[in-house]
């Protein structure tokens, strides 16, 4: 009986991790997201965006069909490279991109394979690791361009993960927990996170579009400089890998702002029970919300130039860094009042 | 210099806040200009320069066409005028047939369609106005030898190849710059 | 990795770093989307330029020898290819330094009609240019506004003369076609629909911070610099000189035309943005007065009219439409030589015409505004970092089959 027991919790926890909301859901998540990013940018530019493939349904499977071309495209290894890492790296990079969704709750009833108290701070430690493979990616392909997108990543991520540590403290403070569902349980009795601090909202969006390299921060890929920055060399599933990646990472920490600060599946009462109102129901919610702040996210291609490296840097220590300290006194202040 | 100062005083949040608004309309009442060409495409002008042949009647020969091309795209072949006015292919041994009047021998021209710039001067120099235009333009084919007509296939003018699709013509609009509504 | 270990470009001696030089070398293009058909060989020092140097030449296409083996009409479309967002105004130069040698004065109408399509192909051009620029910051929307926006004006030359782009519209002696019904009321609106779009452009482009931030004090050049490297068109006015060849020189119909040029006090790239901005509205001011004080009259001069012959002269009634005469195929001016100077959008271009009594003409030398431009890339960038790359070279406006020639 003991052991049935272990099969089924096992059992149950690979299908969050693959199924829901984990790999499965984040890939569709991020295919769709791919194809709305086009429409989206095509809608603000007097233009059709992707419409020829699966013309019937506006061309939804162009990013079906881009998949396909990069799973059988011919891969080319560069001579000068640093072979293993140059293989290697993309692969750990998507892999750390995806971890930090074991420890995102969709639910109140949602187990982890490694059940803890510190969710909050285990997915941010997680979404922090990406980066490094990102510089590895550089270093190993023996291009100018690779490594000069690669020292941009660097200091663009030392410049802007303080911030981002700095507006999830804030949240903590107000919270007084480390852990997604009692913060989720917070918001539902007193107040959604943004309104509660809305500057460290305002920071981790910021530090959102930085980490996932959306516009104005499109800076590591500048095509009019580094052709396509860390990625200039790698071709075939490689490159879809990498270029996957920063929409995994921006699924995971849109999961963590509309936890954090949209109050998780909030019309749905943390105590719900059953399967439906327990289960599915604040995953599809939560899903929703994370979805459309992806959306808003990608919204800003249409909009934004890209900033120079240097202004991005100055920028996340001189202007950001004061905003993450700023709501950090607000909510320092906020549990003094209440 | 004051200009600069106003620009940095008016401050990065409004700068923002229009940016993000104006994409935000544009979101929401799209401005699309893009013809959908393979589905609808356009009734073109009279006075488009496409593909264009040459009146065999009218046409006297005079090579005019064939010195005045730019790319020399033009090639002038020799034909024989048939007694209906038309032209025929020049046939070897023809002219030795014993008590026959010798046809008269002319000149046609040929345009090689992959050196055609289409700048119409063949059009202007053309003494005696004998070409004939039309408004296809959208026209590829298969292989190099295609690009040069016989003169036979060279007089017959090409089939517009997206006939089937919806005719549009191009009106200029207030919102969208150019709106592509239904040829009369 | 030492980066200084592999110099794929052996060809080129400034690739290989002296010793102790702690710059590295960075080839950017000739196949890079930010380069252009060009390459720009450029040396860094971290993240700031310490030496660039524009390697040109890759779409050299010998246009001037073409055209000098060949007769003085068939330069009309050759002119024009080489700088495929400005064709009229290559025709119109390449015309006014025959018509000069031919002594031949097209009539006032003639004159109208191709300072209409001179201002429709600046209105294009500067477009073309703005829409480079926003895609060399990275903003895609600018560019395919620009390039969308070009369409209603490319719409009205394909009105007027049945083509899109290479028109060849002017010859000798006038112009070729007349002006079709109908195409002032579709001019007027298409220009009352480019005023309305200013706001939009200023909003996403002009008065974007992140824009500012990017071209504000970027590759700035002041007057006397910008005097003595030599630059031209609206690059030169952006920094402050106020020269026009349409004001100091006037050709076609801008004697009688009332318009401003536009000038900027910086010289940095963000002048260099507003300045196209600016000159398209002064365009399609000139467009609007054109329109209302088009004279009446033949669009030909009357020694070619009369040149024509019984044919060509009825259907010149019928349609409009200017045919050759015969004198066209056989033209043999007599050795002289003349000059012509066009304000074209990207700056004036220069054509010099020397021709010996022969069938060909003996020099054709073209000296075109981006070849001009050219001497900004070595001096400007110098100093900037890596990222105003793209924010110096998109402003200039550079086109490099036109430098090339």
């Amino acid at each position: 009986m003991g052991i049935l027991l272990l099969i089924i919790w096992l059992i149950q926890d690979l299908l969050y991790l693959i199924v829901f909301p984990g790999l499965v859901v984040a890939m569709v998540l991020v295919i769709l997201l791919i194809y709305l990013e086009r429409k989206i940018a095509a809608k603000v530019q007097m233009r059709y965006g992707p419409l020829y493939v699966s013309r019937k349904v506006g061309g939804a499977l162009q990013s079906v069909s881009d998949l396909l071309r990069f799973s059988f495209q011919e891969f080319i290894l560069p001579i000068g490279s640093d072979s293993i890492a140059f293989l290697m790296a993309p692969g750990f990079m998507f892999a750390f991109a995806m971890m930090p969704l074991i420890f995102i709750p969709v639910g109140p009833y949602y187990s982890y394979l490694f059940p803890s108290t510190l969710t909050i701070l285990f997915s941010v430690a997680l979404i922090t690791i990406t980066p490094i493979y990102a510089i590895i990616v550089g270093w190993a392909s023996d291009n100018k361009f690779s490594f000069i997108g690669s020292l941009r990543e660097a200091f663009l991520v030392i410049s802007y993960e303080i911030p981002l540590l700095l507006s999830v403290i804030a949240m903590v403070i107000v919270y007084r927990t480390l852990n997604y569902i009692p913060a989720v349980a917070f918001q539902e009795t007193h107040l959604p996170g943004i309104i509660l601090n809305p500057i460290a909202a305002l920071v981790f969006i910021i530090v959102a579009i930085r980490s996932t390299g959306r516009f104005p921060f499109d800076i590591t890929e500048a095509d009019s400089e580094l052709i396509m920055g860390l990625y200039t060399e790698y071709s075939a599933l490689f490159f879809g890998i990498g270029m996957a990646t920063p929409y995994i990472e921006l699924y995971a920490l849109s999961l963590i702002f509309s936890l954090l600060f949209l109050g998780g599946w909030w019309p749905v009462s943390i105590h719900a029970t059953g399967l439906l109102a327990g289960l599915f129901l604040p995953g599809i919610i939560v899903i929703i919300k994370a979805f459309i702040v992806m959306m808003v996210l990608v919204f800003l291609r249409a909009v934004y130039p890209r900033y120079r490296v240097d202004q991005a840097v100055r920028s996340g220590w001189e202007r950001i860094i004061y905003l993450g300290i700023i709501a950090v006194i607000i909510s320092i202040l906020e549990v003094i009042i209440i | 210099m004051k200009d600069k100062e106003k620009r940095k005083l008016r401050g990065d949040v409004e700068g923002n806040a229009r940016a993000l608004a104006t994409g935000f309309k544009y979101l929401v009442e799209p401005n699309r200009m893009t013809l959908d060409y393979p589905v609808e495409s356009m009734k073109l002008a009279p006075n488009y320069r496409g593909f264009f042949t040459v009146d065999d009647k009218k046409c006297i020969g005079c090579s005019m066409c064939e010195m005045v091309c730019p790319p020399e795209a033009i090639t002038m072949i020799p034909r024989v005028v048939s007694p209906t006015g038309e032209t025929l292919p020049v046939q070897e041994g023809a002219s030795q047939e014993a008590g026959a009047k010798p046809a008269k021998k002319t000149k046609r021209p040929v345009v090689n369609w992959g050196r055609c710039i289409y700048c119409y001067f063949c059009f202007d120099i053309c003494p005696v106005d004998a070409f004939v235009r039309s408004n296809v333009h959208d026209l590829a084919y298969y292989n190099d030898a295609d690009y040069r007509p016989s003169y036979e296939g060279y007089l017959k003018l090409p089939e517009d190849p997206v006939k089937k699709s919806k005719k549009v013509v191009p009106r200029p609009d207030m919102k969208r710059g150019i709106k592509y509504e239904p040829a009369p | 990795m030492n980066l200084n270990e592999k110099v794929y470009d052996i060809s080129e001696a400034g690739s290989i770093e002296p010793e102790g030089d702690r710059t590295i070398a960075l080839q950017i293009g000739p196949s890079h989307p930010g380069s252009g058909h060009m390459r720009i060989k450029t040396r860094m020092d971290g993240d700031i330029i310490t030496k660039v140097d524009a390697d040109i030449g890759f779409v050299h296409r010998t246009s001037e020898w073409l055209s000098e083996r060949r007769q003085f009409i068939k330069a009309i479309p050759i002119v024009e290819r080489i700088m495929l967002p400005d064709t009229v105004h290559a025709n119109l130069a390449y015309v006014l330094a025959l018509e000069k040698i031919l002594n031949i004065e097209p009539p006032p109408r003639a004159q109208y009609l191709r300072s209409l399509a001179a201002e429709i192909n600046r209105i294009t051009s500067h477009l073309y240019g703005i829409g480079i620029f926003g895609i060399f910051l990275g903003s895609s929307t600018v560019y395919m506004w620009a390039f969308g926006d070009r369409e209603p004006f490319i719409d009205l030359m394909e009105m007027l003369t049945g083509a899109r782009i290479t028109n060849s519209y002017i010859v000798p002696g006038g112009v070729r076609w007349e002006m079709p019904k109908g195409f002032k009321e579709k001019a007027e609106s298409t220009l009352q629909y480019m005023e309305n779009r200013f706001n939009d452009y200023n909003d996403i482009w002009a008065k974007n911070p992140v824009v500012e931030a990017r071209t504000v004090n970027v590759g700035v050049v002041d007057r006397n610099r910008a005097i003595s490297l030599g630059v031209v068109g609206p690059n030169l006015r952006a920094s402050g000189v106020d020269y026009d060849t349409r004001k100091a020189s006037p050709y076609a119909a801008y004697k009688d035309i009332d318009f401003e040029v536009p000038k900027m006090n910086h010289g940095d790239s963000y002048d260099r943005l507003l300045i196209r901005i600016e000159e398209i509205k002064q365009s399609i001011r000139i467009i609007r007065q054109i329109l209302k004080d088009m004279p009446e009259g033949k669009i030909i001069a009357d020694s070619i009219y009369s040149q024509l012959n019984p044919v060509m002269k009825k259907v010149f009634e019928q349609e409009q439409r200017v045919m050759f005469p015969a004198f066209f195929n056989q033209m043999r001016p007599a050795a002289a030589e003349s000059i012509a100077r066009v304000e074209a959008g990207r700056g004036e271009i220069f054509f010099y015409l020397k021709t010996n009594g022969d069938k060909y003409p003996y020099r054709f030398r073209w000296v075109t505004p981006s070849f001009r431009n050219l001497a900004y890339f070595s001096d400007v960038a110098v100093g900037y970092r890596l990222a105003d790359l793209p924010a110096i070279y998109g402003s200039i406006d550079y086109f490099p089959p036109e430098a090339d020639r």
